[in-house]
């Protein structure tokens, strides 16, 4: 008897399961969701959540135009993957089970493989604003998207800008061994040595450590021309520039796009006066830009961080494409991204066959508390 | 020689935090056994509260080094408070309980205290104001901050005033009765239950002064600070003996000086492997750490 109720119970649930799932099969008032992935918690939380937030800025201008016809409205459902590969393969199935349209994340890029391959299974479009390691989009996958540029075009791009404008003659290197900063580092190395710059030393910290003075004594004796400082995250680049400074080391300061955020000035305040970072040209004049800027400091009352601008085109891009194709079939979809070509916040976007929108790494250099842009690396010439 | 003196003078800077917080395991451990995992979170704690107060001082004109004693004090004060609330909320209730569920309860805690701060300060680094920090000396070759000569300043006089309030007060007395046998010193008048509390605050104060130090020293706070130098100082604590204060001073220093030197001689991706061979090298060969005397008369 006991098993006939349970048995009746079961059958009773999956009645009301099947019936939920042909209520939502009806078109009428659709909800459009977009997924936001990356670390809203832990180190990398200050680029993380510029990401959620870029995106929800370009949802917010969506439905303030009136949103797009077919949908009732358009939703963000943000997840964190705390740069961790195993919780962002969750955080991937998680928006899979929210039925998002696309996704538009991750941070780290060894969280973006891993969850760009879930996500491909289910066919979901995902566009990163801020992975820059080059399989990324090396891997075939046809719904993989990238805004922000790579890693092959940004280490070339120091170098040239090390050797041409600065006359560097020696570096030291250091990373902190994720996948993107070593990666990074060891093409600056590369790089580097065929252009007949003597590498002096290529050393690794740990991430999370805040006590960089034994590894910056040896900087100090070694002492190179400049100092390549290749860091998942710029509040602890802030403490390698403060410490560094400390220490009387006296070498050019150069950092990457991940040390590359408001928050590194904040922190090392004057030390990190005169120190270089590259990153992709955003043009702060722009008017796209500025009213990017004033939409975003209304809504979060921060200014934009480094990728603020980079996730608030790629959640543009990809409904500016659903909009054009008039549904979210991830097929149709990728034809009219592929056909897009406008002027975003942060450059022009144009994505290419395999999912990369090229990169325009510039060199910026701190000047009275502020990233001023310093030097072309696509006409290799200073502004 | 220049390099080997700088390298020195970095190891005993950061050993000397390590031993800072060290002494509140060693403290917390001499008296009811426990390890307070949570004791991370104190000097995280005592980070932020720095960061705050010396912020609002800054900015009503004081002078930096008024605003740094100031706010030592307090935070000092506030982190004793957050400790004995901790003890009396999650620790003492389990007391007559097995070990391994205080031990579970302290791992909770730490996690809860560090979302904690995660939520009211928000996940973004805080930066602490630089006029105290600035500045520094040469010798040489060799460059010394004022920070760092404040680092092992402060600590040295922490170290002082524990060791006289441990060995020459009549609270440091109940304190190690209570640490040798809690019923036969509750018998002869001691309340333990109050001692405890005091040991923990006492432990928390000194994790405090460490959370500032470091805040300082490296410019900013962050709410995951507390997790790695706790580690690290849990394992100064057993490699010193756990329960010994000298011997937390002592495995403070070397596990500094380890990392340091490692990271100076090999490479900087070493420096952790290195600091826990050690420990397990000293654990194997000297079980009870190395200015540990037999467990059973284990001393605050």
């Amino acid at each position: 008897m006991k098993r006939l109720l349970v048995l009746a119970v079961a059958m009773l649930a999956l009645g009301l399961l099947l019936a939920g799932c042909g209520g939502e099969e009806k078109k009428a008032d659709q909800v459009l969701k977009i997924g936001t992935m990356s670390p809203l918690t832990g180190p990398y939380a200050a680029d993380g959540n510029d990401i959620r937030q870029g995106a929800e800025i370009a949802v917010e201008v969506f439905n303030e135009a009136g949103g797009i016809p077919g949908f009732s409205k358009i939703e963000i459902v943000s997840e964190d993957t705390a740069c961790d590969p195993k919780q962002a393969v969750a955080a991937a199935n998680k928006l899979i089970n929210e039925k998002v349209a696309a996704v538009v994340g991750a941070y780290c890029s060894s969280s973006t493989i891993p969850a760009s391959e879930t996500l491909a299974e289910e066919n979901i479009i995902m566009l990163t604003p801020a992975s820059t390691n080059p399989k990324v989009t090396e891997r075939g996958l046809p719904y993989m998207f990238r805004t922000c540029g790579r890693d092959d075009h940004q280490a070339p791009a120091a170098v040239k800008f090390m050797q041409s404008v600065e006359g560097v003659k020696s570096i030291f290197i250091v990373d902190d061994k994720t996948t993107y900063s070593q990666g990074l580092a060891e093409g600056v190395a590369a790089a580097a040595t065929a252009a007949g710059i003597n590498v002096l030393e290529h050393d690794h910290v740990n991430q999370g450590d805040k006590d960089y003075s034994a590894v910056l004594t040896k900087v100090k004796a070694a002492n190179p021309d400049l100092f390549y400082i290749s860091l998942q995250n710029s509040a602890t680049g802030a403490l390698m520039v403060i410490q560094a400074k400390r220490m009387g080391i006296t070498a050019i300061l150069m950092g990457q796009d991940a040390v590359y955020h408001p928050k590194l000035i904040e922190i090392a305040k004057a030390d990190s006066e005169g120190m270089y970072c590259t990153f992709g040209a955003i043009d702060k004049d722009a008017p796209k830009f500025k009213e990017f800027q004033s939409k975003y400091k209304a809504l979060t009352g921060n200014e934009p961080g480094a990728y603020s601008a980079y996730s608030f085109d790629s959640a543009t891009a990809y409904l500016m494409a659903v909009k054009a194709a008039g549904t979210t079939d991830p097929a149709k979809v990728r034809e009219e991204l592929l056909k897009l070509d406008f002027t975003g916040a942060s450059k022009q976007i144009n994505y290419q066959e395999n999912g990369d929108s090229g990169s325009n790494y510039t060199v910026y250099k701190v000047q009275d508390g502020k990233f001023m842009p310093y030097w072309n690396s696509l006409t290799g010439e200073k502004y | 020689m220049d390099f080997f003196l700088q390298q020195l003078i970095n190891g005993i800077t950061l050993g000397g935090v390590y031993a800072l917080i060290a002494l509140g395991y060693t403290m917390v451990y001499g008296i009811i056994q426990l390890i307070n995992f949570a004791h991370g979170e104190f000097f995280a704690a005592g980070g932020y509260m720095g960061v705050i107060l010396i912020s609002y001082l800054s900015s009503q004109g004081l002078h930096p080094y008024a605003c740094l004693a100031i706010s030592l004090v307090l935070s000092m004060g506030y982190c004793a408070l957050l400790a004995m609330a901790v003890e009396q909320l999650a620790y003492k209730p389990l007391r007559q309980a097995s070990r391994l569920a205080a031990l579970l309860s302290a791992l909770g805690m730490s996690i809860f205290l560090q979302n904690g701060l995660m939520l009211t300060q928000g996940v973004y680094d805080r930066a602490y104001p630089t006029e105290i920090t600035s500045g520094g000396f040469a010798i040489g070759a060799i460059s010394i901050s004022y920070m760092q000569i404040l680092i092992v300043a402060v600590t040295a006089f922490l170290l002082v005033g524990l060791n006289l309030l441990v060995f020459r007060t009549r609270i440091g007395r109940a304190m190690r009765a209570t640490a040798q046998d809690k019923v036969m010193s509750a018998l002869v008048g001691i309340n333990s239950n109050r001692i405890i509390a005091l040991t923990f605050a006492v432990g928390a104060g000194l994790a405090a002064a460490a959370g500032i130090m470091v805040g300082l020293y490296y410019g900013s706070v962050n709410y995951t600070m507390g997790f790695v130098p706790g580690i690290k100082a849990f394992a100064a604590a057993v490699l010193g003996g756990i329960g010994n204060i000298t011997g937390a001073l002592v495995g403070g220093l070397i596990i500094g000086m380890v990392e340091i030197f490692a990271a100076g001689y090999i490479s900087g991706e070493y420096k952790d492997v290195f600091a826990f061979i050690i420990l397990i090298g000293v654990l194997y060969f000297k079980p009870t750490g190395i200015m540990g005397e037999n467990v059973d008369d284990t001393r605050v």
